[in-house]
């Protein structure tokens, strides 16, 4: 059922990485992204294993779970190893007809394929851990200093909330809407771009008009709840950090300096 | 003064065209006076189109009046500044569980109001878990809300309320687009915070069922208060309830038809147990008239010879193969032959949505197969598009499907697509229009300008336009006003007889199916639990009870009064049904014990 879909991909626990203040997440993937690139050798690329693996069993999300998540990135993994493999120049290995694969390539492609995967594993951790709205709040809170310069930081946080908790449910009326236009005859599959194009409008237009009569009656419904923006206003969950936050930034740390070490020492 | 009082209040509001001129103002409230005490329970009635909307939307200061005045706990809602503060005071509770909340766990949305009002951070906590204590949600607190039923989101939405601690709510429709259950358990949240709490609860529907137990009851007619009293002075003029598009509950009009033949029963019956009291009570001679026994209807013939389309052992299963995977359809077996008008009944989740979409092929059964005039629909080269014009499909509030600019044009989509040229298919569609009773100079409207009830005649008409054999509709009648409803099963009805369509009918209301349909399928759990005629079926209403249905309350009443010892039909359905067998019944009594002029003693 597309209701079950959640946006992002929360796996619910109670795991010390799950505990920690969704900032502290925001950073360590950062953090976790910047060493990817950093590291450039087998003993770097070992560490960097070693740091994921060790976030993921303390997370307790089930290793199927994690390696999901690569699913989606399979086909530009395999298409960019490919052209990787066999348009960069150096020593030809072996060759099939004009295709020509070398040492180097191969090389490169499968770093490439190393810093994509553990890109999204790393990022997929993150997501895995915190919630959309734990994120969404960590992601108000860094930003805050923006609000310096005008930017409306607590508004732009308040609609993603918003349009997480409304894309599932415009997602199911969509899966409705397109049932109700097939039992009246339409066909979203066949014709040329233009006519699938034309096709659609039996579903978009209701889909916005439902967007929009949802959003008039949302907003009621928060100025009927007294909701008269960012101001004065306070936080049933406010963001606060623990020592275990303490302990997991001091580990970012030694974890950064290890991956610049690397680097500058090239090992 | 009450909590909330109003004095001559009047409502304007302007329709914009594409250039933005506004038009004459439109009168939706027009001199409504209210004087509403601390710690009641009011109800306001109306039609579809009465203002009591628009004037709920004055309780809460989202709206402001354009004459008058009206006070939310003394204060006037014209002279306030921070309009948020009276809000804080009347609370409201919206129609779409959906469109009210905010957050995606449960208890965030909770806390949602008071983190508006500034309140401290262990406050907020201390009121959120107050408040889904006393509406009963404290273990769903961190569920996502996509995950809640109907019932349970409007739950929510009155917990986030209570959690700024409010004075008073007002509850918008709240039950509109729930099930029979749902919509007793939100009446039971509000009943029960009414009086435990002593919050005053302005509750405003069209199910009359719900404004009984009120201690007043306002109906509003075209922007005025039409009629208002207690539950029983309001439900004993039965004549103008339904001039105003409303009607009774099934006990009011039983008493009432009862009272008219010329049984002693009091003006305004509320309940089936005052009912039955009163008639135990009534001695068993009175002059009245039994009328004339309608001939009895056909039960309905199996044609098991050709069934128009059958299913046989379907099973479907959601999300086959993973953690999630739901039996939603195990092992169907109906015939549906042509001509019938069968019921479809079973509380949400039951699967019967996902069984009418088999019908017409929308989904393919997980194992089973289903046959339209004995082919199989999934065969290989079977033509399921032309399958979906011969089987037509209405899914609960089409009328979130039209699209075109223009009520016409959105009719012929249907016949369009099967082929037709735009002449052909604007004789279908004026003709479907005609049918579902949408009138000539409404054509070239656009269909987004109609009322609700327009709406779904047109959405239903472009159904119709493809001049399906079957007609199956989820809900054809979900948010109108009862009379609304009335007109929309019975042109139904009218298309069931005139054109021989087999009409598949999926609704909530017992009532409504035992007034219409031949044949009931009752589905619980993802199965068919009884398939039979209304009356055989409602026989078992204890069993229906179990699985969260009912049986109509004319059945409870003669069950009743059976066991009472009188001598009913019980298997009588709908109201003049009941009234004959009650009347009959004291009839035969007289008959029994001989008139003798008075002088018994």
């Amino acid at each position: 059922m597309i209701k079950d879909i959640t946006i992002g991909q929360y796996y619910p626990g109670k795991s010390h990485l799950h505990r920690l203040d969704p900032r502290t997440k925001l950073s360590g993937t950062l953090v976790f992204i910047i060493s990817v690139f950093l590291f450039s050798t087998i003993p770097g690329y070992l560490a960097a294993t070693v740091f994921l693996g060790a976030m993921i069993s303390l997370s307790r999300i089930p290793w199927k779970i994690i390696l999901k998540s690569v699913k989606p990135v399979i086909v530009i993994l395999l298409f960019t190893a490919f052209f990787n493999m066999i348009f960069t120049p150096g020593e030809v290995l072996w060759q099939i007809w004009v295709i020509k694969f070398t040492k180097e390539g191969i090389i490169l492609a499968g770093r490439m394929a190393i810093r994509l995967i553990y890109l999204v594993i790393g990022s997929s951790l993150m997501t895995l851990t915190t919630t959309p709205n734990q994120l969404t709040d960590g992601l108000e809170r860094s930003l805050r200093p923006l609000n310096k310069i005008h930017v409306p930081v607590h508004e732009i946080s308040m609609m993603m909330s918003i349009a997480l908790r409304f894309i599932p449910i415009l997602m199911e009326e969509a899966d409705k809407i397109m049932k109700a236009q097939i039992a009246r005859g339409a066909d979203f599959e066949k014709g040329n771009i233009i006519q699938k194009a034309k096709n659609m409008i039996p579903l978009l237009v209701p889909l916005f008009v439902s967007a929009f009569r949802r959003a008039n009656d949302l907003a009621l419904a928060m100025e009927a709840r007294c909701y008269h923006g960012g101001e004065h206003r306070t936080q049933m969950k406010p963001l606060t950090y623990h020592s275990n936050d303490a302990i997991a930034y001091v580990i970012l740390a030694v974890y950064l300096a290890v991956a610049v070490l690397f680097k500058v020492f090239g090992l | 003064m009450g909590i909330i009082k109003a004095l001559k209040l009047g409502f304007d509001y302007f329709k914009y065209d594409d250039d933005g001129n506004a038009s004459e103002p439109q009168r939706a409230v027009k001199d409504v006076d209210l004087d509403i005490e601390e710690g009641e329970f009011i109800a306001i009635l109306g039609h579809n189109g009465s203002g009591k909307s628009t004037l709920a939307k004055h309780m809460n200061a989202l709206l402001l009046p354009t004459e008058g005045t009206m006070w939310i706990d003394g204060r006037d809602t014209k002279e306030e500044k921070e309009l948020w503060k009276l809000r804080q005071k009347a609370g409201m509770v919206f129609q779409n569980p959906d469109n009210q909340i905010i957050a995606s766990v449960v208890e965030e949305d909770v806390g949602f109001g008071p983190e508006n009002l500034g309140i401290p951070t262990e406050k907020i906590w201390k009121r959120v878990d107050e408040s889904l204590r006393k509406t009963g949600m404290t273990a769903y607190r961190s569920h996502s809300p996509n995950r809640l039923s109907g019932g349970q989101k409007q739950r929510v939405a009155i917990a986030g309320v209570m959690a700024m601690r409010p004075r008073c709510i007002v509850l918008d429709e709240p039950t509109a687009m729930l099930d029979p259950v749902g919509r007793r358990e939100v009446l039971e949240a509000a009943l029960e915070l009414n009086r435990q709490e002593g919050v005053t609860i302005i509750l405003i529907t069209h199910y009359m069922e719900e404004v009984i137990r009120a201690d007043r009851v306002f109906v509003m007619d075209s922007g005025s208060v039409a009629l208002s009293g207690t539950p029983r002075e309001v439900f004993s003029q039965v004549e103008r309830l339904k001039e105003l598009r409303l009607d009774v509950p099934q006990a009011t009009l039983l008493g009432y038809e009862l009272r008219k033949a010329g049984l002693p029963v009091p003006k305004g019956i509320l309940s089936r147990e005052e009912l039955v009291e009163v008639l135990k009570k009534c001695e068993r001679r009175q002059r009245i008239s039994v009328g004339p026994v309608p001939e009895e209807q056909n039960p309905f013939s199996r044609n098991e010879a050709s069934p128009a389309l059958s299913l046989s052992h379907v099973n479907y299963i959601y999300s086959a193969g993973t953690a999630f995977a739901v039996k939603a359809l195990d092992d169907i077996n109906i015939d549906i032959p042509d001509g019938q008008f069968i019921g479809m009944i079973g509380h949400t989740g039951s699967g019967k949505s996902t069984l009418i979409q088999h019908l017409n092929a929308l989904i393919r059964p997980s194992s089973g197969t289903i046959t339209y005039r004995g082919e199989d629909i999934w065969g290989e080269k079977y033509d399921r598009k032309a399958l979906r014009s011969e089987i037509g499909l209405a899914f609960q509030y089409p009328e979130h499907q039209l699209f075109e600019n223009d009520v016409l044009s959105d009719v012929c989509f249907g016949p369009m697509n099967q082929g037709l040229t735009r002449e052909e298919a604007e004789a279908e569609a004026k003709k479907a229009l005609h049918q579902v009773g949408v009138k000539e100079k409404r054509f070239l409207d656009s269909p987004f300008e109609l009322s609700g009830g327009q709406k779904k005649r047109v959405a239903i008409a472009g159904v119709l336009a493809m001049n399906p054999r079957i007609l199956i509709l989820d809900e054809p009648t979900a948010g109108l006003d009862p009379h609304g409803r009335d007109e929309i099963l019975d042109q139904i009805a009218e298309l069931h007889r005139e054109r021989g369509i087999t009409v598949v009918l999926v609704s909530h209301s017992m009532e409504d199916i035992a007034k219409y349909a031949e044949r009931l399928i009752v589905m619980n759990e993802g199965k068919v639990v009884y398939d039979d005629t209304p009356k055989k079926v409602f026989m078992h209403y204890k069993e229906l009870e179990e699985m969260g249905l009912s049986a109509p309350q004319v059945t409870y009443i003669l069950h009743d009064l059976k066991e009472c010892g009188l001598d009913v039909d019980i298997t009588a359905g709908t109201v003049e049904e009941a009234k004959r067998t009650i009347l009959s019944c004291f009839a035969v009594s007289r008959e029994n014990t001989p008139d003798t002029g008075g002088e018994v003693s």
